[in-house]
């Protein structure tokens, strides 16, 4: 939701820098996900005073402008400045949304500051050209002193915290860490007419336990028209678009006060009566975003003397709007539900910005005052008289008083904090205290236990204050099977075998062309694509579709242990696949069984090997892939203690290097070296040549007299990349070239010419 | 006369980053006692709600968007559903890490994924602090990026958790939210079938796919479960 800094100052004087507002926020608990400054105090109007070409650049002018205070020349490109125009001008400091600017020199012309579009200063999206600014404003002076702006924070509300969906309810929390209160002003009614309301309405609610609480009045000679430039432009800065004046004013308490309201048109309303009840099965209504909306019986709705005229708590209907001829409106406030608000949102699949905050809970002691605050608003703006007196159906609910804990909540939070201080606290956040009970604020749904209490309290007081306190030594855990499966993970890895992780979902295309039965498998009810159709029943899908995916490397050698779903049973497996021209799958297999302590005559392990056409199917063009896959839940299963099971070490010295969207450029190369050379060492020195090298694969090794004694052939494929630009020979050629001479030097070693 | 090196056998393959992770904090968590235990990653919807204080009339359900099975079961959104499997068949004091694959049902791009990893722990005993909870998260965080590191704590909310924090720590000099951690709700302990009053405890769960992708520098979190190998030989 985003919150208007001069908004929340509405509601306490004291003036607060943007710096303080935020860590507030942030050490309440109300998370800021994005900050939109106001117009830095650094961007002045200044006056152009004269324009000539930049000499090095077609494009760009130099500006001369006057500051009031001196004179300075600013490089810019825009085509919409005329000498004697006002502009706002960022001086080198100032901090827009796209950084900060600083003196520059731009193709060789000193430029100090910047001249502004509006999107530039965060007003707008409008990047047409420099914002040309009103003939009245003063030369010199900082522009936000002319424009209305205003610093906005969007912040993400935890489900818990309904009561902050709104500027009222930031402005308790920021108050309350400022050691102060937040301050509704009184509201007295103007314009009140003779009348009283209960003439022209009759308010009947059916089903209180779905509406504890329903309030109205009625305002009589409104003229619906647009509402006032301030109004329109609060509602904009938060998102919400204005429609009328009337239905303007109900947005505005929303955001204001965070209660959802609604405005009827009374001469719409049959029989000018209004009645809070259960929708019957067969009807409907069209809501005001124009759609039927099948209603059924666990549905609370407003209905007139004969239909539906709005879905309660959630969209008004089409057939009772506030349009260009309402003369009488009926204001609703009322308090819902919010279980049965929030399942009828869901069978609706409508949830809108007041079902929203009705699910989360509203304020059920402030009824009153959101209806008079709405009822004066929009007789001011839309020249209305309000009649008198309020219908009111219903009385907000007794809740439990909370016992303070005061001993428990220090030894929680391991806090010196006097029963005094905690009071204090509570009090500071609306909690009424006495005789060490507390009865939570009418606007909180989260506060239910001392532990929640604790919180306040904590959160406030500053976690910061928390100290540490070092966990009690207990004998070392027991090593569980977790430790025997990354021992098989070791195992294959110095094998050769790469580890990958897949999905574990499969599509209807994967079961076809892995020929599964689909019956056997678990069944994604909701999936949001086809590729989350089902859950594997087993691993070697996905290993065959990684295969298939790196046609680059000459052999492959992969596995993955994860988990594997059948009807009625998960299970953990281990599988691993190797493809290339020849395999070594035979010999890691007896080694993997002889660790797991299956006897190789064992039938239930096997090793595939996929004919052609098989591998066609996976997109797979390698001639040999042989794949083996072992269920280890049995072999976990029997509460074994893996007590001596060392793991290797995470090498950290490892640099990752981006992935590339450019092509790679391969190279061949062949070394004859002596017999001994460890041919990952060479590897890691070609690595270390170049940041562009990404890849060096050893191909070929192959050790004869004919190279000379003790020597061997040795080859590798290097493949060459950017992640920014495709490369072209000479560059490569420059690496390559490197590669040889470093390599020769090092291990004496020769190149082989192909 | 010509030998064949068996080049197969001579060249490492290479361990999953997120294996690696994992295993870097297992052996951290393991020196301050904590077992590993991991539980069902389909489960029902009980466990990973319900039990978990996330009634389906509750908002707090919408926290993630749920894969649904069609028997009635779910694709767990949490590890959390670990600490009821385990607390129903021990009796406190324990100390357990479940890492595990957790899932959300959304459309992914390069920092949302369907299915992610977690490393979830939790510390169930009489009379366990907030403070232990910041002895261990800030123990943790100094084993992983050095003795110079720096926790926060911020108030957030899980349901399973009160009071419930958010987590940053300080990560090449920026603060970044980590994990979500809190004392936990006494709902869920009785949930595990133990006593609320006589029995506190603490949990944290932290995204591991996360972790990794910053220590690596790592900008797309799909390279992570691709299979390509271009990526995967580089660990």
């Amino acid at each position: 939701m985003k919150i208007l800094k001069s908004w929340l100052q509405d509601y306490f004087s004291d003036n607060i820098s943007d710096q303080r507002l935020i860590d507030i926020l942030m050490s309440s608990g109300l998370e800021v996900e994005d900050f939109v400054s106001g117009i830095d105090e650094n961007v002045i109007v200044a006056k152009i005073i004269k324009i000539v070409k930049h000499p090095n650049a077609d494009k760009l002018q130099i500006v001369s402008v006057d500051t009031g205070k001196e004179k300075l020349k600013i490089v810019c490109g825009a085509g919409n400045i005329e000498v004697g125009q006002l502009v706002p001008l960022a001086m080198p400091g100032a901090k827009l949304p796209t950084g900060e600017i600083s003196q520059a020199t731009i193709r060789g012309v000193e430029s100090f500051g910047m001249l502004c579009a509006e999107d530039e200063l965060g007003i707008s999206n409008d990047h047409s050209g420099i914002f040309i600014l009103s003939s009245e404003y003063k030369t010199g002076k900082p522009l936000n002193q002319y424009l209305n702006s205003d610093t906005i924070v969007e912040l993400d509300i935890t489900a818990n915290r309904g009561d902050c969906l709104s500027h009222i309810g930031v402005a308790r929390e920021i108050a309350a860490f400022e050691n102060s209160f937040a301050r509704k002003e009184p509201i007295s009614l103007s314009k009140i007419d003779s009348k009283h309301c209960s003439e022209e309405i009759d308010i009947n609610v059916k089903n209180p336990e779905f509406c504890p609480q329903y309030l109205a009045r009625v305002i009589d000679n409104v003229k619906i028209g647009p509402s006032p430039k301030w109004l329109q432009d609060r509602l904009i800065a938060c998102g919400a678009k204005p429609i009328n004046n009337v239905v303007d004013v109900t947005n505005y308490i929303l955001l204001d006060l965070g209660h959802p309201m609604h405005a009827f048109d009374l001469q719409k309303i049959s029989g000018q009566k209004i009645i809070v009840r259960n929708a019957k099965r067969t009807e409907d209504i069209v809501t005001l975003d124009g759609e039927i909306r099948n209603l059924n019986s666990k549905m609370l709705i407003i209905s007139d003397e004969k239909e539906p005229i709005a879905v309660a708590g959630i969209m008004g209907g089409k057939n009772s709007e506030v349009d260009e001829n309402t003369k009488t409106i009926v204001l609703e406030a009322a308090e819902f539900d919010p279980k049965n608000i929030r399942a009828t949102a869901k069978d609706l699949k409508l949830s809108t910005e007041a079902s929203y905050r009705f699910e989360r809970g509203i304020d059920s002691g402030g009824i009153e005052y959101v209806i008079n605050k709405a009822a004066n608003l929009i007789a001011k703006v839309s020249g209305g008289r309000i009649l008198q007196g309020i219908i009111q159906v219903g009385e907000k609910s007794k809740r439990e008083d909370i016992k303070i804990e005061y001993d428990k909540i220090r030894c929680q939070l391991g806090l010196e904090i006097s029963n005094e201080e905690v009071n204090h606290i509570l009090r500071l956040l609306g909690f009424v205290v006495n005789d060490n009970f507390a009865t939570v604020p009418t606007w909180r749904h989260d506060i239910s236990i001392w532990q929640d209490l604790s919180e306040e309290v904590g959160r406030v007081f500053g976690y910061d204050k928390i100290i540490s306190i070092q966990l009690q030594k207990t004998a070392s855990p027991k090593k569980s099977g977790y430790y025997f499966l990354e021992e098989l993970k070791d195992i294959l890895v110095k094998y050769g075998f790469s580890e990958t992780m897949n999905y574990p979902f499969l599509s209807e295309n994967d079961v076809a062309t892995a020929k599964l039965n689909n019956k056997n498998l678990l069944e994604i009810a909701n999936p949001k694509n086809e590729e989350n159709k089902y859950l594997r029943n087993s691993l070697i899908p996905g290993l065959l579709k990684n295969v298939a995916k790196n046609p680059s490397f000459d052999s492959i050698q992969i596995f993955e242990i994860g988990h594997t779903f059948q009807k009625t049973k998960e299970s953990i497996s281990l599988a691993f696949a190797s493809a290339g021209k020849s395999t070594n799958q035979q010999k890691v297999v007896d080694v993997i069984l002889s660790k797991l302590n299956i006897k190789s005559s064992d039938r239930t392990v096997t090793i595939t090997e996929y004919n052609r056409q098989e591998l066609e199917n996976f997109k797979i063009k390698k001639p040999l892939v042989c794949v083996c896959e072992i269920n280890l839940s049995k072999i976990l299963g029997n509460k074994k203690v893996y007590q001596n099971i060392k793991l290797n070490n995470a090498n950290k010295k490892i640099k990752y290097r981006g992935m590339s969207k450019f092509p790679a450029v391969t190279r061949d190369l062949a070394f004859i070296v002596d017999r001994k050379v460890n041919v990952e060492n060479l590897a890691n020195d070609i690595y270390c040549v170049s940041n562009l090298i990404n890849r060096v694969e050893l191909f070929d090794e192959f050790a004869s007299n004919k190279f000379g004694k003790d020597k061997k052939n040795i080859a590798y494929h290097i493949y060459l990349q950017s992640t920014e630009k495709t490369l072209n020979d000479p560059e490569a050629e420059k690496i390559i070239n490197k590669i040889i001479m470093n390599i020769e030097k090092k291990y004496l070693a020769k190149l082989r010419k192909a | 006369m010509a030998t064949n090196l068996k080049k197969n056998q001579m060249i490492q393959g290479n361990l999953h980053p997120i294996s690696s992770l994992i295993r870097e904090a297992v052996k951290a968590f393991e020196s301050l006692g904590f077992k590993v235990f991991e539980g069902p990653e389909v489960d029902s919807e009980w466990y990973n709600f319900d039990a978990l204080n996330m009634r389906s009339d509750h908002p707090a359900r919408d926290m993630q968007d749920t894969f649904w099975l069609t028997d009635g079961r779910v694709l767990r959104t949490q590890t959390s559903n670990g600490q009821i499997h385990f607390g129903k068949n021990h009796k406190p004091p324990f100390r357990i890490l479940s890492p595990g694959q957790v899932y959300r049902n959304e459309s992914t791009d390069f920092k949302h994924e369907a299915a992610i990893f977690q490393l979830e722990g939790l510390y169930v005993d009489t009379d366990v602090k907030v403070g232990h909870l910041f002895y261990t998260l800030d123990f943790f965080f100094k084993k992983m990026y050095g003795p110079e590191t720096k926790v926060k704590f911020r108030p957030s909310f899980f349901p399973f958790v009160e009071p419930g924090f958010e987590v940053s720590a300080k990560f090449n000099g920026k603060w970044l939210e980590l994990l979500g951690a809190g004392m936990v709700h006494p709902k869920v302990i009785k949930n595990m079938g133990l006593d609320p009053i006589k029995y506190s405890g603490f949990a944290f769960g932290m995204g591991v796919d996360r972790l990794v992708m910053l220590k690596y520098g790592i900008e797309d979190i799909r390279l992570l479960r691709s299979g390509d190998l271009r990526f995967l030989k580089q660990f």
